[in-house]
């Protein structure tokens, strides 16, 4: 054989293998025998030493630990299926109610048939207060003291406003 | 406790003896598959029973790696679980236990865990009183070396040694475990008794 045992050969030979080739390499080579000796003896320190025996009472802890931490995990994971149901079904009426086509706007209210005021879209009196709102102070209308307080505190001239935006329809055309 | 013949404990045959390797007895196997088979249906019980079968085992497994109780502890706590997650997964084409060491020297592979304080280290075990005190001082001193040798291992050389040495798995099983080949296993082996054999004299200086 030529050159020294590999690393590889060496463990067969350490194992009881390696063929006879390799055996009688090894107990004629002065390197590859050191090193085979040198790792029996390893091997021989490896086997005496044993892990420190734990209390007999830890092996039933230890039992005990691994069944409640399944026990848990178990819970858990039923807890957590539980909420994916319920997370699944919010999404589903959620989506459900996103995807929904909007729905048309409720109609207003009809007036009853013996209502003397007109109907909102042929009223021109409330197109005429929107132009006063927009031309008058309403803080004293906001402070809700009133209709009454409030045409009471307006001036001659917002008075005059008042009265003839009563009179003229939104597209400016008098009554 | 150490080395003291209290603690002998069956070598492996060609390790030991350098005879050839066979095959031994495995009369758990077919146990350990009537409780697998049941502990896929989810039945506790059965994965009781194959814990207080192999808790010592992967206790010894993770303890050799992380040269800790309380993390040993912890791992083999983990390593149970992480089997009864994964137990449905498996399929018999190798031995439970081969597949269980498997997750342990995972779970002691991505260990990243801090150490727990000196107050909670397993205290050390009465002396044998067969062996007298001083010799057993002297042997706790070197398996105390040994152990710390071995923890500080590389950790493919570590699992490598603790698999085959102390589990007795074969080259091709420890190959499995390990993710590894055979030609792998066994240079890793070489090397791990080539740098323990420096690191416990080292510790010894």
């Amino acid at each position: 054989m030529s050159g020294h045992l590999s690393e590889e050969r060496l463990a067969d030979v350490l194992d009881g293998g390696g063929g006879p080739e390799a055996r009688e390499h090894a107990a004629t080579c002065r390197a590859c025998g050191a090193r085979l000796e040198a790792a029996r003896a390893a091997l021989a320190l490896v086997l005496q030493t044993e892990v420190p025996e734990p209390p007999a009472l830890y092996w039933e802890a230890l039992r005990r630990n691994v069944g409640r931490r399944i026990d848990e995990e178990g819970r858990r994971r039923a807890n957590r299926s539980r909420l994916l149901v319920f997370a699944t079904a919010a999404a589903v009426v959620l989506g459900v109610s996103i995807g929904r086509a909007p729905e048309e706007p409720a109609p207003a209210p009809a007036l009853p048939a013996w209502s003397a005021l007109p109907p909102a879209d042929e009223d021109s009196g409330l197109a005429g207060l929107s132009v006063l709102a927009a031309e008058t102070d309403l803080a004293a209308w906001n402070a809700g003291r009133g209709l009454g307080a409030f045409v009471a505190e307006l001036s001659e001239e917002e008075s005059q406003t008042l009265v003839e935006a009563l009179r003229t329809d939104p597209a400016g055309v008098e009554l | 406790m150490g080395m003291s013949s209290t603690a002998a404990r069956a070598l492996p045959v060609a390790l030991a003896t350098g005879e050839p390797a066979t095959e031994p007895a495995r009369p758990a196997a077919d146990a350990d598959l009537e409780a697998v088979e049941a502990s896929r249906r989810g039945e506790r019980e059965a994965f009781d029973r194959l814990v207080v079968r192999y808790q010592r085992d992967v206790y010894r497994l993770c303890f050799r790696y992380v040269n800790d109780h309380a993390d040993a502890n912890d791992l083999t706590q983990e390593a149970f679980l992480r089997a009864w997650r994964a137990i449905g997964g498996f399929r018999g084409q190798s031995r439970f236990s081969t597949w269980l060491y498997r997750i342990a020297v995972n779970a002691c592979l991505n260990h990243r865990a801090a150490r727990r304080p000196p107050a909670l280290e397993l205290p050390e075990a009465l002396p044998d009183p067969a062996v007298p005190a001083s010799e057993a001082v002297v042997d706790e001193e070197r398996a105390r070396r040994v152990r710390d040798a071995v923890s500080r291992l590389p950790e493919k050389q570590r699992a490598t040694l603790i698999l085959k040495v102390y589990h007795d798995l074969t080259h091709r099983e420890v190959a499995e475990a390990l993710g590894s080949t055979v030609g792998t296993v066994k240079a890793n082996l070489f090397h791990a008794l080539g740098n323990l054999r420096r690191l416990v004299a080292e510790g010894g200086e």
